[in-house]
């Protein structure tokens, strides 16, 4: 197995407490750049972060290594639990970090997109669309924004963000599954 | 790209892409986690969509987490071996449990159902069963409700707390009639869930103050 973070992940689920503190260190630093990314505050985040450990050991016999790579499994358990914390803020909660956010998506580190296979592959795709729904997609997939967020930064109505967005996600899995 | 109605199938490509972008409103996102349970098809759509989108992770810009954030996960996730009481552990001492009557320190009784993922479910219930509480945690929601017995006496209420180990209880709110609804992950073992009758409406300091009449261990 050519995934180490996975197999850490497989020993977790055999209740393998050093494994669990291994894969903590291999991978915390980088599920709380997401979670801070996402949540705007590093207070939470770091709230956030315990969550998602707790999660991790209580559901890593959930993990498959047939179906993706430990990292992608936790980066995606990290968004979600984010996500939700987002999405249940109260409306003035969601205001406070928004200055910080709008100065924070536009697109970048365009440079870094050009390095691996897949990384590579997907700066591709993201080219083939339009830029603004390039950019609200990225936006979406890593500042957690809504479609009522989306929306307003690009200034259209709700329903035409959506079916912008939902366009967008058909013809990037047809490039990125070619 | 045409303006055509999207068909069944792109139909749901498209939501599971929506649910993983991360777009979709709370209540949306439930409803999508409850299709991904139910069906392995759309299930497997959304790993597909984790990973097609995964070459974005590289700008997720890793920052180091405080340095006893480590530690204070695993004294969540492993409490010490229960040596001493229960109440003793959960630091309990200052109230209920030595001069105020306790009705009936209840029975702890567990289930964990796996198969057709019901969630976690725990049933505080008093030694003869007159009153029994269900509480189930599924789907990042809590459910609890009375399966037996009446409410609290008149001019008071019924309270749920929580109590990770070694810390203080936290109250989850007064339980009535009706079931009581509220988002909440599902806890790990060693949690303890309590009922406890406090004044009408709910503990007026957010620290239990009357007899503790239920408690039930998670994973006990």
């Amino acid at each position: 197995m050519t995934d180490p973070v996975g197999q850490l992940i497989l020993r977790c689920a055999a209740q393998d407490r050093a494994a669990f503190r291994a894969l903590y260190g291999e991978t915390s630093s980088k599920l709380l750049g997401v979670l801070i990314r996402i949540l705007s505050h590093r207070t939470e985040a770091e709230d956030a972060l315990q969550e998602v450990y707790t999660r991790v050991w209580l559901k890593a016999g959930r993990f498959d290594p047939e179906r993706g790579d430990g990292m992608v499994w936790l980066v995606a358990l990290a968004r979600n639990l984010a996500i939700d914390r987002l999405r249940s803020r109260r409306p003035e909660q969601a205001e406070d970090g928004e200055a910080e956010r709008i100065a924070d998506t536009a697109p970048r580190a365009e440079n870094r997109l050009i390095a691996l296979g897949e990384v590579r592959r997907i700066g591709e795709c993201f080219q083939r669309l339009e830029p603004d729904r390039a950019s609200a997609v990225r936006g979406a997939y890593l500042d957690g924004l809504s479609y009522q967020d989306l929306a307003e930064r690009h200034s259209v109505p709700l329903n035409t963000m959506r079916t912008w967005l939902r366009r967008s996600l058909l013809r990037l899995k047809e490039c990125l599954d070619q | 790209m045409t303006d055509a109605p999207l068909s069944k199938i792109e139909e749901d490509e498209a939501l599971a892409g929506e649910y993983v972008l991360g777009v979709l409103d709370a209540a949306a996102r439930a409803a999508v986690e409850a299709r991904i349970r139910r069906e392995p098809d759309f299930a497997r759509r959304i790993v597909a969509w984790e990973r097609r989108l995964a070459g974005l992770n590289t700008e997720f810009v890793p920052v180091a987490p405080a340095p006893d954030l480590l530690a204070r996960i695993e004294t969540r996730l492993f409490p010490t071996p229960p040596e001493r009481s229960l109440a003793a552990r959960l630091g309990w001492r200052g109230w209920g449990l030595g001069g105020l009557a306790v009705a009936a320190i209840a029975l702890a009784v567990l289930l964990v159902q796996p198969g057709a993922d019901p969630g976690l479910v725990v049933t505080m219930a008093t030694a003869d069963q007159s009153l029994i509480y269900r509480a189930t945690f599924h789907n990042q929601e809590l459910v609890v409700s009375r399966d037996s017995g009446t409410g609290a006496p008149a001019g008071h209420s019924h309270e749920l707390w929580i109590i990770a180990p070694a810390q203080s209880p936290v109250s989850l709110g007064v339980l009535g009639e009706e079931a009581l609804h509220l988002p909440y992950p599902e806890p790990p073992a060693g949690w303890v869930l309590a009922v406890s009758v406090e004044p009408a409406g709910g503990s007026p300091t957010g620290a239990p103050t009357r007899p503790v009449i239920l408690t039930a261990e998670i994973g006990a």
